[in-house]
């Protein structure tokens, strides 16, 4: 075997090493997932969003080829003479035709950049609108009339106490939203869980606090590590995916290493059911599978994961603890 | 006398493409051509030793185009009637600098342009590795072949008063990365590798960016990102070196680390390799082929396995030492005196032929 081919071999075993070394740390949680949880979210925050299509691209080239000015006078003539007058007046002034050319050459190339990136800002500003557009629903008011309809799956007495339990040695303030059953906010909170709702609706209980705005816009504005855990539902149930992987990231962004955390889902099929064909179509998001809420937190290293279905099996809670 | 010119966008010393250029115009006056160098833009202190891209005679034999961006020069290149040879140095993607800087994005997109527009002109291409050489087969160039870049073997003495300095400042592991500060380069993942090992493995551990400043937008966002993640005391941007500064960086540091998302043959890791500096690099596109058996390859660059595969090297003496051994060896694959006969026999064999 040559020393290379050996060399090889060996450093494969060593990165296949590495490489199970990392998972098992990560595993047992010797790695802070909350550090790169804060890094991912950093990194994503300060990547700018822009990038270059076709457009008039093409323009932009031949502006760029014309502005190549050709020092070299053409010297065809209809008589030698001629051709020979030209030939000596080019030698002549050579020096002084390059010169300008150069200058004329570089402004060229200065003046097509500017347009180059103003062609990159529209078709930047027309992506987004496009992007924009798709997202601004034709069927809103349908879409509206339906969510209106359609109320919020019913938290199963059963999930209370193993909330209790496993939200009591919580290392800090727990949010639970979105909020649409306050009774269970109450009764938390009167079990001293350091509790506060998030609710879109302004459902307000007394002396519970609830804050009245989106789950997103309220996780976007507070402080990484801030947390001591969650209780996540509703926006399960009816969000978009990407809304409930958004929300997902940030509440793990703004959770302390250790938190408890819980997400109560329905399940899609009896959501189907339930909604009937129409609202199922319409909707703009659909529950996810517990499978795949155990999945996405498993990804983040979350331990202890256990899953509860309620008895009527028409939802399920999970809860884990983060690392 | 049989004239073979070359014609690049931009010529500078301390520069890959530049570097080569005009080592392959000394190999190509050596072999009994005439041959010159023509760009239109000339860095000053090589004004007198090249020439302005108008001047580039029209009764050439050959020219060969250094491909490494879009410009306005390969039209000219394209119009020539001599045989034309592109050696291609590869060019980043719109899509890795599109967020950063939309004026680069412009011109490697049209350079992407220009690459499949002159496949079908261009008589022969010689691509720094088989990386960039598969990429222009794609786009159907008819006869094409691989030839590492020519680059100096760095053999200045280091400066003393910097590695002193280096060395007496290090705490812990001394991470290093050289190449310009662009976004396809991923500095930002050595910062979160850094970062992660830190609060790890190494709360000493520290990283050196040597290289110039590329996008603003990009080297802005770094500055932000390094702040947040706290790390402002513990990586150090030292810009672009000197030769004698540069060797003084390799023997200062513990591993040379490259987590680049593109790049078309990444000359620094040879030089890592000559100077006895183990090689940690995440395997993509031309990185693994210049890596080959002389330093670890990562086929994952989150920032766990990164910490881990650093922190590995640098305690375990034996792993350093092979990678060190391994280093020299694949080093000499691309020994100058190698390259240079590879470029004189493929010049003698296709070049004088074609003429």
């Amino acid at each position: 075997m040559s020393d290379s081919q050996s060399d090889t071999d060996y450093f494969q075993e060593i990165v296949a090493e590495i490489e199970t070394e990392a998972r098992n740390r990560a595993a047992t949680g010797e790695y802070p997932r909350a550090l790169l949880r804060s890094l991912e979210e950093e990194f994503r925050r300060w990547i700018p969003d822009a990038s270059l299509e076709n457009g008039v691209e093409d323009t932009i080239r031949g502006i760029e080829a014309a502005s190549y000015v050709d020092a070299s006078v053409p010297l065809e003539s209809r008589s030698s003479v001629g051709s020979f007058v030209k030939w000596v007046v080019r030698r002549l002034t050579y020096f002084y035709h390059r010169h300008m050319a150069q200058q004329v050459t570089a402004l060229g190339i200065h003046v097509t950049r500017p347009l180059r990136l103003l062609d990159a800002m529209l078709k930047n500003i027309d992506r987004r609108v496009s992007a924009i557009e798709d997202q601004l629903d034709v069927g809103a008011a349908a879409r509206s009339e339906l969510i209106a309809g359609i109320a919020n799956t019913c938290v199963p007495e059963e999930f209370k106490e193993i909330l209790l339990e496993h939200l009591t040695d919580a290392p800090g303030r727990v949010v639970f939203g979105d909020l649409f059953q306050p009774e269970l906010l109450r009764f938390l909170s009167r079990q001293s869980v350091d509790i506060y709702g998030v609710s879109p609706t302004g459902d307000t209980i007394e002396a519970v606090d609830v804050r009245q705005e989106q789950l997103l816009d309220h996780l976007s504005h507070l402080e990484s590590d801030v947390l001591g855990g969650f209780v996540l539902c509703g926006v399960t149930d009816r969000g978009s995916l990407n809304e409930q992987l958004r929300v997902l990231r940030l509440l793990l962004l703004r959770c302390k290493p250790g938190a408890p955390v819980a997400v109560i889902v329905a399940h899609p099929e009896s959501l189907s059911s339930r909604f009937g064909p129409v609202a199922t179509d319409l909707l703009h998001g659909r529950p996810l599978h517990p499978e795949t809420w155990c999945y996405l937190l498993s990804r983040e290293h979350a331990s202890d994961l256990t899953v509860t279905e309620a008895s009527d099996s028409t939802c399920s809670l999970i809860t884990a603890k983060l690392q | 006398m049989t004239s073979v010119h070359q014609l690049v966008p931009t010529i500078s010393p301390r520069d890959a493409v530049g570097n080569h250029t005009l080592a392959l115009r000394e190999i190509l006056r050596s072999s009994g051509f005439e041959s010159e160098i023509f760009s239109m833009f000339r860095h000053s202190d090589l004004m007198a030793d090249t020439h302005y891209v108008d001047d580039l005679p029209g009764d050439a034999d050959a020219v060969i185009y250094q491909f490494s961006i879009g410009s306005p020069v390969a039209d000219r290149w394209a119009r020539h009637p001599a045989v034309k040879i592109a050696n291609y140095h590869n060019i980043t993607p719109a899509s890795l600098v599109g967020k950063w800087d939309g004026l680069l994005a412009a011109e490697v997109q049209l350079g992407r342009d220009q690459m499949a527009r002159y496949a079908k002109i261009c008589d022969h291409a010689i691509c720094d590795s088989d990386f960039n050489k598969f990429e222009l087969d794609v786009l159907g160039y008819r006869s094409t072949e691989t030839i590492p870049v020519l680059f100096d073997p760095l053999l200045a003495a280091p400066n003393q008063g910097v590695l002193t300095r280096l060395k007496r400042a290090r705490r812990g592991t001394q991470v290093l990365f050289v190449g310009r500060v662009a976004p396809n380069k991923a500095h930002h993942d050595l910062v979160a590798a850094v970062k992660t090992l830190r609060e790890t493995c190494d709360d000493d551990a520290h990283l050196h960016f040597v290289g110039t400043d590329g996008p603003p937008g990009y080297r802005s966002a770094l500055d932000t990102i390094i702040n947040h993640a706290g790390m402002r005391d513990h990586v150090t941007f030292h810009g672009s070196v000197p030769p004698e500064q540069l060797v003084s960086h390799y023997l200062a540091a513990d591993v040379f680390c490259c987590l680049s998302d593109h790049e078309g043959f990444c000359v620094p890791v040879i030089e890592s390799m000559n100077h006895g500096l183990p090689v940690v690099a995440f395997s993509c596109t031309a990185v693994a082929e210049t890596v080959g058996s002389g330093g670890l390859l990562l086929a994952d660059k989150s920032p766990l396995v990164v910490a881990s595969a650093l922190h590995r090297v640098s305690q375990d003496a034996s792993l350093a030492n092979r990678l060190r051994d391994a280093g020299h060896r694949r080093a000499k694959c691309f020994d100058r005196s190698v390259v240079e006969q590879q470029f004189r026999s493929q010049i003698s064999s296709r070049l004088l032929e074609s003429l």
